[in-house]
C-alpha cells in the first residue's frame, strides 16, 4: 500500500566478540574468541497507515534505532519480513530509496565544505528530481523552516538548529512518503523544536506524509503523535494511542511533600517510589502493581515523615513513560 | 539512471576548494616550494656528473618535477571535507551512502573523479609554468606525448583503486590511519617520487614490480623522459591495464562485503 510500514516478525540478532577480563582473558580471547548472540530486535509486529505519524518510543538500547535501519534497507532482518511502501527495503534497496527520507539525530547528510544550496542541488540530481519541482519545493520548506536566511552558508558553519533544518529539508526534498526521523530534536532549543514540530505535523496533515519517529521528548510525542509503539529490550511492549497509554500507565499519582527538614533521609515505602528530589520537596509515586491509592500513599507519607507542604499531582506523559518504561523493563 | 544525474557529486571537491582560498593558497605555496626544492637537489647532485643511472641532469630533473606535480593529482589526505570513509564511519553518517538511489560505490567513484580531475587542472598549471621555465623538458615526439597520456590515465586508475582499497579497510577496522601512512609511505618509495626506481637494488625494482605502485606513476613518467622506449610501451600499458581489471574485481567483491558492515552506531 503507497505510503504504508507493514512490520511482522521482525528480529535481528548481532553475534559480538566477548572479551574476557584480565590479561590472560584478552590473550585468550585474541586465540579463541567467544562470540555470543545479541537480540537487538525480537518478533516486532505492527503497522503504520499512509498518513499516519507514530512515535516509536523506548529507552537507550530497546532496539529503535536497528528498527529503523531494517525499515530504511540498510540492515537485513535475521528473520521476519518488512514493507515500506510496498517495497521490502533491505532487498530493493535503491528503490526504496526514492520512497523514503531519513534523518538519524545529528548525523548531517549535508556536504560539510559546501553551502547548503549546493548540498540540495547534489541531491536534487541524485534522485533525478524536475528542476522546477524542487525549486518550488524548496520555496515551501523555506517558508516553513526559514532556510533562505542561512543556505548559502557552508554548512561546517551551521548552527545546530540550522543544521538540522537543512537536513529535514534534504531528506524531504525529493518527495518520499515515507519519512524516518530518529532523535530530530535532540538537543536543539525550544524555539528551534518548535519550529521542526510546526514543519513536520504540515508534511503530515497536508502533504500526507507517513512518518516514523523515535524520540526521548515526551512534549514532542504530545503534539505529533496520536500512536505510540513501545519497544523494550527489542521486543513490542505496547501498541496503542496516547490515551489508552495514560489508561495504562498513567493512571498514577504524585505526592508531592515539602519536608520540615530537608535533611532527612527519604527511603521509598511500600509500593511508593521517590521519583525525584526537587529542592526541599520530594516527589513520591506509585511503584509496581501493588501501589496503594493516592489517598493511602499520602497517609503513609504524612505517617512517615514531618511535612510542613504536601499536594497531590495529576503525572504528565514524562512521568507516565517513566513508569511505562520501568514496568516494561520488567517483562 | 542516477548516475548520470548524480555527475554533481563530482563537484564536491572542487567546489569545496573553491569556498576555501586559503587551502588553494596553501597547495599553490606548497607545490612552489617543493618544484623549487626538488629542482635544486637534482641539479645539485649532477654538479659533478653528466649521466648516472643511465639518466642526465635533465632526464632526472624532469622525471623528479613531473612526480611532484603528479603526486597533486589525488591528495592523499582528503579529511577537510568530511567525507572520507573513515570519518563517515566515525560519525555514523555512513547510513546516508546507503539511503540514495546511487549505490556508494559509484558515489565514490564520482566524487574520486572530481577529485582527480581537479588534482589535474593543478598539475597542468605547473606543467606549463615548468615547462616554459625551462624546468621541465617537453615530451620527445608527440607519440611519446601520446602514450605518456594515456599511461597517466591509466596509472591515475590503479592509484585510486589502490585508494579505494585502504578506505574499504575501514569497513573492517573502523580506522585505517596506519594503512594510509604504509600507503603514502609505499606509494611515494615504489613510484620513484622520492626517486627514480632505478636507483635502488635490482631485487627492490624486482620485489616493487609485483605491486602496483610502480604502476601509478613512475612507468608514465618513465615512459615521458624516454627510460622506457616507445617500443617498450605496449608491455608496459598492458600491465597497468591488467592492475586496473585485477584490482577492479577485488574492490567490488570488498564493496559487497562492506554492505554488510554498516552496523555501527547503537541499538
Amino acid at each position: 500500500m503507497s505510503g504504508s510500514i507493514e512490520v511482522r516478525g521482525l528480529s535481528r540478532v548481532f553475534h559480538t566478540g566477548v572479551r574476557r577480563p584480565g590479561f590472560t582473558g584478552a590473550l585468550r580471547s585474541l586465540v579463541n574468541p567467544e562470540r555470543v548472540a545479541k537480540h537487538a530486535v525480537s518478533d516486532i509486529t505492527f503497522d503504520v497507515s499512509p498518513g499516519e505519524l507514530l512515535a516509536l518510543l523506548g529507552p537507550n538500547g530497546a532496539g529503535k534505532s536497528t528498527t529503523i535501519k531494517m525499515l530504511t534497507g540498510i540492515l537485513t532482518p535475521s528473520s521476519g519480513e518488512a514493507r515500506v511502501a510496498g517495497l521490502v527495503p533491505y532487498r530493493e534497496r535503491e528503490r526504496n530509496a526514492r520512497n523514503i527520507g531519513a534523518v538519524f539525530g545529528q548525523r548531517t547528510q549535508l556536504w560539510w565544505d559546501l553551502p547548503v544550496r549546493e548540498s540540495f542541488a547534489i541531491l536534487r540530481d541524485i534522485y533525478e528530481v524536475p528542476r522546477a519541482e524542487h525549486a518550488a519545493r524548496l520555496k515551501e520548506f523555506d517558508d516553513l523552516l526559514d532556510l533562505s536566511s542561512f543556505w548559502d552558508t557552508r554548512v561546517r558553519h551551521l548552527s545546530l538548529g540550522q543544521r538540522v533544518r537543512s537536513d529535514l529539508a534534504a531528506a524531504l526534498l525529493h518527495d518520499p512518503q515515507v519519512v524516518f526521523l530518529d532523535e530530530p530534536t535532540i538537543g536543539m532549543d525550544v524555539v528551534v523544536k518548535e519550529q521542526v514540530r510546526e514543519f513536520l505535523r504540515h508534511q503530515v496533515e497536508e502533504r500526507g506524509r507517513t512518518v516514523l519517529l523515535t524520540t526521548h521528548d515526551m512534549t514532542e510525542v504530545e503534539r505529533l503523535a496520536e500512536r505510540v509503539v513501545l519497544i523494550n529490550h527489542g521486543r513490542l511492549v505496547l501498541d496503542g494511542g496516547l490515551d489508552e497509554i495514560r489508561r495504562t500507565f498513567g493512571s498514577t499519582w504524585q505526592v508531592r511533600a515539602t519536608l520540615a527538614d530537608p535533611h532527612t533521609g527519604v527511603v521509598p515505602l511500600p509500593g511508593i517510589a521517590v521519583l525525584r528530589h526537587e529542592g526541599p520537596q520530594v516527589v513520591f509515586g506509585p511503584d509496581g502493581p501493588d501501589a496503594p491509592s493516592v489517598h493511602q500513599a499520602l497517609k503513609a507519607v504524612i505517617e512517615r515523615y514531618e511535612v510542613t507542604g504536601i499536594a497531590i499531582d495529576e503525572a504528565d506523559l514524562e512521568d507516565v513513560m517513566r513508569t511505562a518504561y520501568a514496568q516494561a523493563g520488567a517483562v | 539512471m542516477a548516475v548520470l544525474h548524480a555527475w554533481r557529486t563530482a563537484r564536491v571537491t572542487p567546489l569545496g576548494e573553491l569556498h576555501t582560498p586559503p587551502r588553494m593558497t596553501a597547495v599553490l605555496l606548497r607545490l612552489t616550494v617543493q618544484v623549487v626544492l626538488v629542482a635544486s637537489l637534482w641539479h645539485g647532485l649532477y654538479a659533478r656528473t653528466g649521466t648516472t643511472a643511465g639518466l642526465d641532469r635533465d632526464q632526472a630533473v624532469s622525471y623528479a618535477v613531473l612526480a611532484v606535480l603528479a603526486s597533486r593529482l589525488r591528495e592523499l589526505e582528503q579529511s577537510a571535507g568530511r567525507d572520507t570513509v573513515i570519518q563517515h564511519m566515525h560519525y555514523g553518517t555512513i547510513v546516508y551512502w546507503y539511503l540514495r538511489p546511487l549505490p556508494p560505490q559509484r558515489y565514490y567513484a564520482l566524487r574520486a573523479l572530481g577529485e582527480q580531475l581537479y588534482g589535474f587542472a593543478w598539475a597542468l598549471g605547473g606543467y606549463v609554468v615548468c615547462l616554459a621555465a625551462g624546468v621541465v623538458e617537453p615530451p620527445g615526439s608527440a607519440a611519446v606525448a601520446g602514450v605518456f597520456a594515456l599511461s597517466l590515465l591509466l596509472g591515475q586508475w590503479v592509484l585510486y583503486y589502490v585508494m579505494l582499497v585502504t578506505d574499504q579497510w575501514c569497513f573492517w577496522a573502523l580506522r585505517n590511519n596506519a594503512a594510509l601512512l604504509i600507503l603514502i609511505f609505499a606509494q611515494n618509495l615504489l613510484s620513484g617520487v622520492y626517486a627514480p626506481l632505478w636507483f635502488f637494488p635490482d631485487w627492490f625494482v624486482t620485489l616493487s614490480a609485483f605491486m602496483p605502485f610502480q604502476a601509478t606513476l613512475s612507468v608514465p613518467l618513465s615512459l615521458y623522459i624516454g627510460r622506457i622506449p616507445l617500443s617498450d610501451a605496449a608491455g608496459q600499458l598492458a600491465i597497468q591495464a591488467a592492475w586496473v581489471v585485477l584490482l577492479a574485481l577485488f574492490t567490488r567483491f570488498l564493496w559487497r562485503r562492506a554492505a554488510r558492515r554498516v552496523i555501527s552506531q547503537g541499538g
